[in-house]
């Protein structure tokens, strides 16, 4: 009989056990880490090296978007501005003040800031800030009401998926172009969904679900 | 388990339509090639980690990533803004600027393309007159030279690191103690047409008045400028214009390859051959000469001549046509030409070209001769550097006497040199007289002629002081050495080849401290101003006159050249009978090489030029457009002098002439004169960077300053050897379907619709095999993308190659990985040669290669070129056999590659007919490629220096792929997506979104100098390239298996002679496929009719 289960099979039994428990550990492990929002980062709030305010100069001062960001209707990428752009209000405005030490400092050095980044895509994805703003989709649309952050935090998960909900699906994204960066406006849902399907028809707004429209 | 390269096949014997020799040859190795999805050993694990190792490896690495979980948060990165942001800057965004690269004493203008402050692509200056946008392939890489890490980086002492101030102070202090006027000091320079460099060099010769001025250059073309000035007395050299021109007789001149401005004589010459436009004509391009070149390959008659007998030919031609024109004293010349070379001599020639049928050769060059005479001033003879000045002189007053002046070909005047040459240099040297020698640029150590035995001649000197841009063999005996700059990191200027101002300006700061050479002689003489900018400011302000300077300057830059800016007018020219004398002296009759006495033909190579490129990756990767021969030069021989020699593909020879010998493989070339020994310069650097170390070997130690260019009395001698070459011909063949189409002039007027008869029967049903289930979606899309190739402008040069490997990342594998088929090049280009089948005798047994290699029809091949890449199929192949889905169809028709997706099954590189798909084997961004480092496993890596550097070449807006991903041409993907994204931020809130016709263009097309490749919207029935489809002459390649591939071709037409005896009425290939369908496969594919009788070309033997 012995010929039938050999010696080694006596230890078979544990070794299918200790492969079940470890499988299982992993499954729910990888549930637990990959399904999280925390994964895609949304909530992700570093603290910044400079403690800006975008609620203050925003919300409050309704300062234009385009005023610091300025490139981000004509380039790829919305840029961080640069610290001689600050010192436009503050060589003025809180001048002495000990919290803008780092940016006085790097207008008089030249020595960058150094922010902490937030929002990032995958370096295969060629994501586009002006053709999104000049066509009627908010910073809202992804940054949430980053107007009224005191800190900026990663407000929503830039996966894929959430990219692809909003091309499968414009319409409830577009706003008329005066409205791009008034991140406050709101539109009737019922009247917003008439709106933005005459844009996605009057503008030639294509769902465009390719893998060339993101990746190169 | 040392992996061994496999090699390319030995030939055998067979049939007519054929990549290779050996496909020719139809051996069982070639079959296998063919068969298999990559050549043996490519898709095979046979590297020394075995498999069992690697799973060790791999697991153990696997379980250190998991403990250090270092992969699962993504890292903190910083972003760092501008302090003050530079005026006009936008983060993102290219900006173009106009520059030029300087190459000889021409430069080619430019436009060149920077990200973020880093140069990454070099593109043709649209705006210039001369070439309108065309480039070459070497400039299409000598970006990559820019970014390279062996460049020479630090100023050296006898090899010893100094400070820049320290050598600095050197220069300055010479300049100082030149009190006795220079005695003693003397210059030995590169040749630069930049004005402000003439200047300095004036003022340095009024400053040092005793110094001397040397000027070298291993390969001179200002042999045309010289002849030109013999032959009419007054100082004036030659501007072709070859899109005037109907009938072009080139002797040796490869002007659509090595000669100088071949980026615009391809642009000319392509205009020239348009085949729609009747009224227009379409030129007929007679070439003679000894290798096979790329002008060669396109003429519509080729005579292959040993090198020294050109001249005989060329007495013969002047003959005939002087003898035919009105003037009287052409006419007595005529008679003194006609003296030189009898009929014996005449049928030597013939004999020497293959052609020993009687009166042969006669009726060649008297056709030819009859041709240039019917086409007075619309036709142009040009002569190649490689032949003596009377051959030019002759060539020139062709050109006078056929009224072809102003037409075809304008004299302009020119400076008349007044710098010695190298030998009178190393005399001088030798003599002692040489306290301090100065070398700016070149690299004489390696090039100089071998009789000069530079390296002893130049230790003669007390100091020797050299600007050069690597630490080569001339750095080895050099006192002092200063670190070049490169174009792109250089204010400077030159002139176009039609003369015209261009400015060069700098697109980032010297990655070195490089110097200019304009600074450097400006330092050496000590003069006022040193900074290049404020040098070439003074010259634009002394060359324009007038006008508000700084608004010119401005327009200047911005423009990159200054418009009227000839400052040499055309001259008047005619014969200078004087000088006939002299010509006919020149003119003696030479004996024709043979088996025992071989000629040696030394030519540019189409890669690293004279050796120049050797340390650029991109150039020594590129297949040569003829032999496809990459990493290395060959011992060219043609097969009858192969078999004589008893020498085969890859067996080392020594090559001796003289006293000096040479050792290289050897590599047998259809369409070589016999007895003639093909020998690219360039190659076998003693000293070079990693990338050119131990590629080729060298033959400049055969070159004498007395033959300089074609050697006689060589002797050709086995050494046992073997040197394994690696060439790309036989990779990713097709099988001789009707892949390339062509016609004749007469047989398109005949019959317009000659392409459909070449068709093969399309499979029943006519439903593709692959159907695209995106076919409903391109309804609603806007365009639709397409390419047409037009295989009568294509003339293989390799830019569109280059120019597609710049910028989509491809990288390069090395010569190991060519050899297993695993090259990366999006595009390839194919070569084909075809002969006709009815000289073959017996074509369907196999024979002996040695056989076969003595008869000569195999050497009057016919050669095509056609650009490969994705074809774009709507119904694609490829993408129905991806288990993941990683090749898909885009609604605009583009069949995309999402890298990220792909896991490596290559099932999708298996089911493509056109064999356009590239596999990364390798992480070859990363890997060393050199000395087999690329199996030192996953721990290998590039160099950190070189990693850095390489990656600043990388064009930002394309992914660089890793390992184990498919890729392929996305028809410049991220080109048309800007143009889009552009159209559309301009649209806004309009539905004007459709992209203007020639909005996008992709690298190849952007690069190619003869326009050959069209790109554009075929949705839009009023663009470009929806126009060229309904060309009569388009066609789809492999139509018969219904891929309905997007990028069409459009076939070629040649334009041959009927009065000459190798007049053919249908282009052979077009005869090939005809027999060929017939005989290989029976019963099938017999969709085609019968075209043409088979004539029999008159008299070809």
């Amino acid at each position: 009989m012995s010929d039938i289960f050999p010696k080694w099979t006596n230890q078979l039994p544990l070794k299918i056990a200790v492969g079940l428990a470890l499988t299982g550990t992993l499954a729910v492990g990888g549930v637990w880490y990959y399904f999280t929002p925390k994964y895609t980062r949304v909530g992700y709030q570093p603290i910044q090296p400079v403690p800006f305010s975008h609620a203050a100069h925003a919300e409050q001062m309704g300062i234009d978007c385009r005023y610091c960001h300025s490139a981000v209707d004509r380039a790829w990428y919305s840029n961080v501005p640069s610290s001689s752009t600050c010192m436009n209000c503050h060589s003025q405005v809180l001048a002495t003040d000990p919290r803008l030490e780092l940016v006085r400092q790097s207008a008089k050095t030249g020595q960058p800031i150094p922010w902490v980044q937030i929002h990032k895509v995958p370096d295969f994805v060629y994501f586009n800030h002006a053709v999104h703003v000049n066509r009627g989709v908010s910073c809202f649309s992804c940054h949430g009401r980053i107007d009224q952050a005191v800190e900026v935090r990663h407000e929503k998960p830039l996966s894929m998926t959430f990219c692809l909900d909003c091309h499968r699906n414009p319409a409830p994204n577009l706003r008329p172009p005066e409205q791009v960066f008034n991140l406050g406006w709101t539109n009737d849902a019922a009247l917003q969904n008439a709106a933005g399907q005459k844009f996605v028809h009057d503008w030639k707004i294509l769902s465009l679900q390719s893998c060339s429209t993101c990746h190169r | 388990m040392k992996t061994i390269p496999p090699r390319c096949p030995e030939p055998e014997g067979g049939r007519q339509y054929w990549r290779s020799l050996d496909q020719l040859a139809e051996t069982a190795e070639f079959q296998e090639w063919v068969a298999r999805e990559f050549p043996a050993g490519a898709s095979e694990c046979s590297d020394p980690v075995t498999r069992r190792k690697f799973m060790k490896l791999m697991s153990a690495s696997f379980i250190f990533a998991g403990l250090g979980l270092s992969g699962c948060r993504r890292p903190e990165e910083t972003i760092y803004p501008f302090s003050r942001l530079p005026e006009n800057y936008t983060h993102g965004q290219a900006v173009y600027y106009a520059t030029a690269r300087p190459i000889r004493n021409q430069v080619i203008p430019l436009l060149v393309k920077s990200h973020e402050g880093r140069p990454t692509k070099v593109e043709g200056n649209p705006q210039h007159p001369d070439g309108q946008g065309a480039t070459d392939a070497h400039t299409q890489a000598s970006l990559l030279n820019l970014y390279d890490p062996d460049r020479a980086q630090r100023f050296t002492q006898r090899g010893n690191e100094v400070s820049r101030p320290v050598a600095l102070d050197l220069l300055a202090k010479l300049g100082k103690d030149q009190a006795a006027g220079g005695r003693g000091l003397s210059l030995l320079l590169d040749q630069d047409g930049s004005p402000s460099r003439e200047r300095l060099l004036e003022a340095l010769r009024k400053k040092f008045p005793e110094a001397r001025l040397y000027e070298y250059e291993p390969v001179d073309f200002n042999i045309r400028r010289t002849s030109a000035t013999t032959a009419f007395g007054q100082p004036v050299e030659p501007v072709y214009r070859f899109e005037q021109a109907r009938v072009i007789v080139s002797l040796d001149a490869d002007f659509l390859g090595t000669e100088a401005g071949s980026w615009k004589s391809i642009r000319g010459f392509a205009k020239g051959r348009s085949a729609d436009q009747p009224q227009a004509g379409m030129s007929r391009l007679y070439m003679v000469e000894a290798l096979l070149s790329l002008t060669g390959a396109n003429a519509d008659h080729r005579l292959r001549l040993p090198a020294s007998l050109i001249a005989a030919l060329a007495t013969r031609l002047a003959a005939v046509v002087m003898g035919g024109v009105e003037s009287a004293d052409a006419r007595s010349f005529a008679a003194s030409l006609n003296a030189r070379i009898n009929k014996a001599d005449l049928e030597k020639i013939g004999v020497a070209a293959g052609q020993d049928a009687p009166g042969w050769i006669e009726r060649w060059v008297d056709g030819c001769a009859q041709d240039l005479l019917a086409n007075r001033g619309r036709s142009l003879v040009c002569a190649g550097y490689r032949q003596p000045a009377a051959v030019h002189a002759l060539a020139h007053w062709l050109n006078a006497l056929l009224g072809n002046v102003g037409q075809t070909v304008d004299y302009r005047q020119a400076k008349a040199g007044h710098d010695g040459t190298i030998a009178e240099l190393a005399q001088a040297l030798q003599r002692g007289e040489v306290d301090t020698l100065v070398i700016v640029g070149g690299n004489p150590a390696y090039n100089a002629p071998a009789d000069l035995e530079w390296e002893k001649s130049q230790r003669r000197a007390k100091t020797v002081i050299r600007l050069g841009y690597y630490e080569d063999e001339t750095f080895a005996s050099c006192d002092w050495h200063f670190p070049a700059a490169h174009y792109l990191e250089s204010w400077g200027d030159g002139r176009s080849p039609d003369g015209s101002l261009v400015a060069m300006q700098p697109l980032i700061e010297p990655l070195f401290g490089g110097m200019t050479a304009l600074e450097f002689l400006a330092r050496l003489g000590g003069f006022e101003k040193t900074s290049a900018y404020e040098i070439v400011r003074e010259t634009f302000q002394a060359l324009s006159p007038g006008g508000n300077f700084e608004e010119a300057w401005k327009k200047y830059l911005h423009d990159g050249y200054r418009p009227g800016s000839l400052n040499q007018a055309a001259a008047p020219v005619v014969p200078d009978w004087k000088a006939g004398e002299g010509i006919l002296t020149a003119l003696q009759p030479v004996a024709p090489p043979s088996s025992q006495k071989l000629e040696v033909v030394f030519h540019l190579d189409y890669s690293v030029d004279d050796g120049r490129y050797n340390n650029n990756g991109w150039l020594q990767e590129m297949p040569d457009p003829i032999t496809k021969i990459t990493w290395d030069n060959a011992v060219l021989i043609s097969r009858k002098t192969a078999a004589e020699l008893k020498v085969k593909n890859h067996e080392e020879v020594e090559v001796t002439v003289g006293s000096r010998r040479v050792r290289g493989p050897v590599w047998i070339q259809p369409g070589l004169a016999d007895y003639t020994l093909g020998l690219a310069l360039g190659y076998g650097r003693r000293r070079t960077g990693r990338v050119g170390n131990q590629t080729g070997f060298d033959c400049y130690p055969l070159r004498s300053s007395a033959a300089l260019h074609c050697a006689t009395g060589a002797a050709v001698k086995a050494t046992g050897g073997r040197g394994e070459l690696v060439c790309t011909q036989d990779h990713w063949s097709m099988e001789g379907r009707p892949i390339i189409r062509e016609a004749t002039l007469k047989q398109y007027a005949e019959q317009p619709d000659f392409v459909k008869r070449l068709n093969l029967e399309v499979p029943p049903g006519g439903q593709p095999l692959y159907p695209n289930p995106l076919d409903k979606a391109r309804e609603k899309a806007l365009h639709q993308w397409g390419m047409v190739i037009d295989l009568n402008s294509c003339v293989g040069c390799n830019a569109c190659v280059l120019a597609c490997q710049s910028e989509n990342n491809v990288p390069i594998v090395g010569k190991e990985q060519v050899g297993k088929g695993r090259e990366m090049h999006w595009l390839r280009i194919d070569r084909y040669y075809t002969a006709d089948p009815l000289l073959a005798q017996d074509r369907k047994t196999t024979r002996p290669e040695r056989e076969q290699a003595a008869e000569h029809w195999i050497d009057n091949a016919q050669v095509i070129q056609q650009p490969m890449m994705c074809q774009h199929c709507e119904s694609a192949p490829c993408e129905s056999v991806c288990p993941v889905n990683a090749t898909v169809h885009d609604e605009e028709g583009l069949n995309v590659m999402a890298y990220n997706r792909c896991v490596g099954t290559r099932y999708c590189s298996n089911n493509c007919p056109f064999k356009v798909r590239r596999f990364n084997f390798f992480d070859y961004n990363k890997r060393p490629f050199q000395n087999h480092q690329l199996y030192l496993g996953p721990l290998a890596k590039k160099p950190q220096d070189e990693l850095e550097l390489v990656k600043l070449a990388k064009n930002p807006d394309v992914s660089v792929r890793m390992r184990g991903v498919m890729e392929k041409c996305t028809y410049c993907v991220q080109r048309i997506e800007q143009a889009k994204i552009a159209q559309k931020i301009q649209a806004g809130a309009s539905g004007n979104v459709e992209v203007a016709d020639g909005a996008i263009r992709t690298a190849c097309e952007q690069a190619c100098p003869a326009q050959a490749i069209v790109f554009g919207n075929v949705a839009d029935p009023n663009s470009r390239v929806a126009r060229l489809k309904k060309n009569q002459r388009s066609y789809s390649v492999l139509e018969f298996l219904n891929t309905k591939p997007r990028t069409t071709y459009l076939a070629r037409i040649r334009n041959p002679n009927p009065a000459l005896p190798d007049y053919y009425e249908v282009p052979l290939s077009t005869r090939e496929f005809e027999a060929g369908n017939g005989t290989h496969e029976p019963g099938g594919h017999a969709g085609s009719e019968p075209a043409q009788d088979h004539s029999h070309p008159k008299g070809s033997h």
